[in-house]
């Protein structure tokens, strides 16, 4: 049976081995479809709102690898655990219902200018990092506000292979900054 | 070859929680984002849009209510959300102090966002996956000489990309105490009508000083949002306007919290003036500060 939030888990490591090994033979490819299945099943559980994806992929987890365990046999491990996931956010969204919704979903703390004069320096630091291309795109891209951004976004977008592929692209430089921030953030924090 | 994605109107439905009640809409859509990683990605790409439309106010009421009570519950958006806010201070322009209420906006949220949310990367090595890579150790054993010899080469690699990171750190720690003082405190409690007038909050913007944090203690309880507008003693201006919702705190108090930038400021006495947008609200409140430039 699954565990409840804040319960201690009862994983073995025997279990998940079998688990590992249902996913691959092979050790790396086992770890790495393993990442693969946490990535993409996250990524689900954020998509549908969730508050907990982490949570909600151990209790994936626990039940596929409980499945796996009583020898039960499936060819797709991704797509099982995805079926599994499917059914652990149904019973989520019935539980959140019985809970009321939180008003104020961004309660701020005191903003500590310190931390955020920290981050704005990670960001410099970061931003001087991207290849040039990139750091041209995401300047422009956010350098204007209202509708003066409309245009510098068209013009951007007619070399970038259109919006979509615009989008896309300032979606992976925010991403690769945002990490990068993170690291920054903890190397000086440190 | 062209590709058959869905519009961007359904995904965005999708991740406003709009289709959870469409039994058919919604599984075709979850199943395609997962197995299809350029979908996928596309998807990352409008929750952005989603983000900056929030941060733009250009949502309508339907949309800013699913954006609080679903699309920003996972503390991972927070974290985006945040982030965002953070990017856009960064672009934000010095001549924008003189800005209009649309342009200011994001302000607004600098404080609204910055919540104690944890900060994840794409690929967070925590919860199962730390418990279990121990496990999987245990179980799988090291007896794999290739992955072994893999695991050697990631690491000379990991060490040489360490050094440069060392290098890297060595520098920006160098470089931090010159920051420090890039932002001032200001903390208002009392308005015109209760405060001393020979008393009133006392800033000194020094050159290196970039950005005001303002906090503006609320009497009564209000759910706003409020117009705030900075101008002179004297009532030249506004200099800098916003509509800023407030902090509410779990006993009822209300705070309106931002930043702003200080360029253009003189030594002078300045007024943040605090209005209700509501119709019969009254002309608002002065919360006055002096303000001297050091050189």
């Amino acid at each position: 049976m699954a565990p409840q939030r804040g319960e201690k888990r009862t994983l073995t490591p025997e279990a998940f081995g079998k688990f590992l090994r249902w996913l691959s033979e092979d050790d790396e490819l086992a770890v790495r479809e393993y990442q693969r299945i946490r990535t993409k099943l996250i990524r689900f559980f954020i998509h549908k709102g969730c508050t907990d994806a982490d949570y909600l992929f151990d209790k994936t987890v626990d039940i596929v690898v409980a499945k796996v365990e009583s020898c039960e046999q499936y060819q797709n491990p991704l797509a099982y655990s995805y079926g599994v996931a499917r059914n652990v956010w149904h019973e989520d969204t019935r539980e959140r219902k019985s809970v009321p919704l939180e008003v104020d979903v961004a309660s701020p703390e005191h903003p500590d200018p310190k931390a955020y004069e920290l981050e704005l320096q990670c960001l410099d630091h970061c931003l001087a990092r991207l290849s040039p291309g990139d750091r041209d795109v995401v300047t422009r891209y956010h350098g204007q506000r209202g509708r003066d951004k409309n245009p510098v976004r068209r013009g951007l977008a007619d070399g970038a292979g259109g919006m979509n592929a615009l989008r896309i692209r300032v979606c992976r430089i925010r991403k690769e900054l945002r990490v990068c921030v993170v690291e920054c953030r903890k190397r000086l924090s440190n | 070859m062209k590709s058959n994605l869905p519009d961007r109107s359904l995904i965005r439905e999708y991740l406003l929680g709009r289709l959870d009640n469409e039994k058919d809409p919604e599984e075709r859509l979850s199943h395609d984002i997962f197995s299809n990683d350029e979908l996928s990605e596309m998807v990352e790409s409008i929750e952005e849009e989603i983000i900056e439309d929030f941060l733009d106010g250009t949502l309508d009421s339907a949309d800013k209510n699913a954006v609080s009570t679903y699309f920003l519950r996972p503390p991972e958006r927070k974290e985006k959300l945040r982030f965002a806010t953070l990017l856009r201070n960064h672009f934000e322009e010095p001549h924008q102090l003189i800005g209009t209420i649309s342009d200011t906006r994001p302000s607004v949220y600098t404080n609204v966002v910055r919540e104690s949310s944890e900060c994840r990367a794409p690929i967070a090595w925590r919860t199962h996956f730390k418990t279990y890579g121990q496990l999987a150790a245990v179980v799988l054993g090291i007896g794999s000489l290739l992955y072994i010899s893999a695991l050697q080469k990631k690491t000379t690699g990991l060490e040489s990309q360490l050094a440069q990171e060392r290098v890297h750190s060595a520098s920006l720690v160098k470089e931090a105490p010159i920051l420090t003082s890039a932002l001032i405190p200001l903390t208002l409690v009392a308005d015109r009508s209760r405060g001393d007038d020979s008393q009133i909050p006392h800033i000194e913007i020094k050159p290196s000083t970039r950005r005001i944090i303002v906090d503006i203690a609320l009497q009564g309880h209000s759910p706003g949002p409020f117009n705030v507008h900075l101008e002179t003693k004297a009532g030249n201006g506004p200099i800098w306007s916003a509509r800023l919702l407030p902090l509410v705190s779990s006993s009822g108090d209300s705070r309106l919290v931002f930043d702003l930038p200080v360029q253009g400021m003189e030594s002078d006495v300045y007024s943040f003036l605090v209005s209700s947008p509501l119709p019969g609200s009254g002309s608002g409140k002065h919360y006055d500060f002096r303000v001297d430039l050091a050189h």
